[in-house]
């Protein structure tokens, strides 16, 4: 992996240039980074803490609303937002973690997925939020604040931005105690009880954190938009891009979801942009069957097929010694 | 003493799988609890550390009331377990497995994974460190659940049919890590049914049948315990009549 | 007597959630997988009736039958295919999978028939009648009292047959059943193939009432996710309870509140039950 590292790093800083000029292009790096910070802040609870939480609609939402909320209701710029959206999600994720992340498997999904939805027709009641129309950004850039561009270039670095640091805080969080805590609580609470690790605690902590970036991509993707409704804010659709996204690449890895966000995006993208109409449901059909293909021959993403090459000579020598134990 | 159960009773309905035992454990014992299948000796162990909530009765734990308390609690109090099916972790090295027991007394990580190889050292798991947990087969399994748990750095340690699976080669040298584990300071309680396991290590055995406590005292005492005897006898009758 | 009649409505609904959501409880108890493209496979047992019944000018009698052979054709080659190799895998992987799968079955719907919202016409089913002075809708008495039938059929295949006491032998344990001369695949696709008869025939009675798009899975999935958790996995029995129960709290809810909240009480309601009893009503602890 590491040789990849620094020829991938000059070409995600020098993306732009190359972009320039092609609308369409540079608006879908800005679109990939920002679904790779949503569902890298997904990763933390679902992929490394295996609580695969198929709500997290909730978070981005209250992002995105809460960016909008300060505009229409106060007059700030939206950006500002993001700090109360990140805020309210961590006490939010505390109010349904405590009781929800104590159900296992398939049961937690469940519960996430109805906790989502309630809060989706709560929105939609609420004229506070602008009900099913939703609530619209400035509509003239009144300030830099606004973070009104005339191409996504900008939106491109702030959000490489933000994804570096989500990216470097989940790396030391994976390196230190948390990250083999929350590894073990995924693959069994019970042991890792056993051995002392406070699982509810740790997994409340993983799930309260992920909650506050997912907020934070709720509200970046109101300052690029300037629009939310209840659907693209609080929508099962978009919880479930942020699973499908890191689990293709690759969950519970650094990387995973960003080379999940490389491949389903563009896809998306440049299908609505090129092809319209009934042109775009048959790409979308192809889209469905590459992750159905995915899923039957690498079940744990595509960054796997890396990882079984470095694993092979310590199973092969692990064989040969169990004969002599 | 360092663990003291008092009355300990578990009902699931109106079924007692364990009626009013009292057990009292001493530093530096190694105490046996045997008995023929489901006699209860398991929910007790259970009982004991936390996995399963008693029904009434206390159980307190060098000095601790730990009646309430859930098993991470008591672990970090001192008390340390092995499943009886192991629970590895799958996705983890054997070296990251340990180092997990490790992590609860040193918190950096760089520290815990040196105190966790120093352990795997000790079991024989030291050739193993990098391979992938999941290649072990039962008896590295059943080694790495005592390495995990030994490097948590435990008062006792809490053994739930450690040999269950063993070849008679392997049960020796499990006996063998057993000891030496007691010899390092560890108090050790012991659930197994394999009778020469416990003759050759507990110092006192309680014995169970169905929930309640028959005999306890010395493996000598309690394997010429009519009661006991009985107990298992009774129970091969049962099961050679329902083969015929 | 307007309540009465809020209540039987609800009633006739909850039984249709029932018999959709059943096949979706029995796939996630037989196999502990929950099939995300489960509210799809609803959309083309809808789509297949719509198209027996008014492209092809066959009624109901051709119609239900069609759509439930179509749906759990689907269902064998989506097990053959894809479930049964990544069932065993990371509960992501049939996350991953069986969305994948929705995916691909909601645009080729999309791309087959449009977007444009199907309906069969009222007239079809033979309007309305009055009945101890409640008024019945024929299309909802037909798919209610089908939805209870089949439901109940499903329960006592599961509970009360030989066959169904060897599926229970897989879910429990598939190599002591496969030592007991079970094929365990063979149940398993036998699961697959009477949880899409079930969902077709759901999805027949529903598109007698509901619009017909390639995006209406999307809503019923939800709706059968929660009726099954609500219900405790893997017991179609729960999934009757919970269906009915479902379908009178959001006719009342409805009714008294306002139709917009149905959803919220509905909501709410499975919220506390998972928080007091998480699973569910009948579940296995």
């Amino acid at each position: 992996m590491k040789r990849y590292l620094f020829p991938g790093v000059v070409l995600v800083l020098a993306y732009p240039l190359l972009a320039a000029g092609y609308p369409v292009w540079e608006r879908l790096g800005a679109l990939v980074l920002l679904a790779a910070i949503g569902a890298s802040a997904w990763n933390i609870v679902g992929g490394y803490a295996g609580q695969v939480s198929v709500g997290h609609a909730v978070f981005f939402g209250f992002g995105a609303y809460s960016a909008v909320v300060v505009y229409t209701h106060l007059g700030w710029p939206p950006i500002a937002g993001a700090p109360i959206g990140m805020l309210l999600s961590v006490a939010v994720a505390a109010v349904i973690g405590v009781p929800t992340l104590r159900l296992s498997g398939h049961y937690f999904s469940m519960a996430t997925i109805a906790v989502a939805e309630l809060v989706r027709v709560l929105s939609s009641t609420s004229e506070f939020l602008g009900g099913a129309q939703g609530l619209t950004g400035p509509a003239m850039p009144r300030t830099v604040f606004d973070l009104s561009f005339l191409s996504a270039t900008p939106f491109y670095y702030i959000f490489l931005a933000v994804l570096a640091f989500l990216l470097g805080l989940t790396w030391w969080i994976e390196r230190g105690r948390m990250g083999f805590y929350l590894r073990a609580i995924k693959d069994s609470e019970r042991a890792a009880r056993s051995l002392g690790v406070s699982a509810g605690r740790y997994k409340l902590y993983a799930y309260m954190l992920s909650g506050a970036f997912t907020s934070l991509a709720g509200s970046l993707y109101l300052c690029m938009f300037g629009f939310v409704d209840p659907e693209s804010g609080f929508g099962i659709l978009i919880s479930v891009k942020m699973v499908v996204m890191a689990a293709l690449g690759g969950a519970g890895q650094l990387f995973g979801p960003l080379v999940g966000a490389l491949i389903l995006v563009p896809l998306e993208e440049l299908s609505n942009s090129y092809l319209g109409g009934r042109g775009a449901g048959l790409t979308f059909v192809v889209y469905g069957a590459i992750i159905v293909i995915i899923a039957r021959f690498l079940p744990s993403g595509l960054l796997s097929l890396f990882e079984r090459r470095s694993a092979k000579p310590a199973a092969k020598s692990e064989i040969a010694s169990g004969h002599a134990d | 003493m360092l663990i003291d159960a008092r009355n300990v009773t578990k009902a699931f309905g109106a079924f007692k799988a364990v009626d009013d035992a009292s057990v009292t454990v001493e530093e530096g014992d190694i105490l046996g609890l045997i008995g023929p299948n489901g006699a209860g000796k398991s929910t007790f162990f259970n009982c004991l550390t936390g996995d399963l909530p008693v029904t009434s009765g206390t159980v307190s734990f060098a000095g601790n009331d730990v009646t309430r308390l859930p098993p991470e609690a008591r672990a970090k109090l001192g008390l340390a377990r092995t499943f009886q099916v192991p629970l590895t972790f799958e996705s983890m090295s054997v070296l990251d497995n340990a180092t997990i027991g490790a992590l609860l007394r040193h918190p950096n990580a760089r520290d815990a994974r040196a105190r966790a190889r120093d352990v795997l050292q000790r079991v024989g798991l030291g050739h193993l460190t990098d391979a992938p947990a999941k290649s072990l087969g039962t008896p590295g399994r059943k080694r790495l659940e005592i390495a995990r748990a030994l490097a948590s750095e435990p008062k006792a340690l809490l053994l739930d049919e450690a040999m269950a699976g063993l070849t008679p080669t392997e049960v020796r040298e499990a006996i063998e890590l057993v000891r030496r584990i007691h010899g390092g300071g560890i108090t050790i309680v012991i659930v197994e049914h394999i009778m020469e396991v416990i003759v050759s290590l507990a110092q006192r055995v309680v014995v169970f049948h169905q929930g309640r406590e028959i005999a306890r005292g010395t493996p000598r005492e309690v394997t010429s315990n009519p009661a006991v005897i009985e107990a298992y006898l009774g129970r091969r009758k049962v099961q050679h009549g329902a083969h015929l | 007597m307007t309540l009465v009649q809020v209540i039987v409505s609800g009633l006739l609904l909850g039984a249709v959630y029932a018999l959709f959501s059943s096949g979706l409880t029995l796939i996630w108890g037989m196999m502990n997988v929950v099939n995300f493209a489960h509210g799809d496979f609803v959309m083309l047992g809808m789509y297949t009736a719509v198209v027996i019944w008014t492209a092809l000018g066959g009624g109901p009698f051709a119609a239900v039958p069609a759509a439930a052979i179509v749906i759990a054709t689907l269902g064998v080659l989506s097990y053959f295919l894809l479930v049964r190799h990544i069932m065993r895998g990371p509960m992501l992987a049939q996350i991953l999978g069986t969305f994948g799968l929705a995916l691909f079955l909601r645009y080729a719907a999309f791309w087959t028939f449009g977007a444009d919202f199907k309906t069969l016409p009222d007239t079809l089913i033979g309007g309305s009648f009055t009945l101890g002075g409640i008024r019945f809708e024929g299309s909802r008495v037909l798919a209610g009292v089908g939805g209870l039938l089949i439901t109940l059929l499903l329960h006592l295949i599961l509970t009360r047959t030989s066959v169904g006491s060897r599926m229970l032998a897989v879910s429990e344990d598939a190599t002591a059943a496969q030592l007991m001369g079970i094929r365990p695949q063979r149940m398993q696709a036998l699961a697959w193939a009477m949880a899409g008869a079930a969902t077709g025939i759901a999805g027949a009675l529903i598109a007698t009432f509901f619009y017909t798009s390639p995006t209406v899975g999307e809503t019923l999935a939800i709706l059968a996710f929660v009726t099954v958790s609500f219900g405790g996995f893997g017991s179609v029995l729960g999934a009757l309870v919970a269906g009915l129960i479902i379908g009178v709290v959001e006719s009342l809810s409805a009714y008294l509140i306002g139709p917009v909240y149905k959803d919220v009480v509905v909501y709410v309601l499975f919220v506390l039950v998972l928080w007091f009893r998480p699973q569910g009503l009948m579940g296995k602890a």
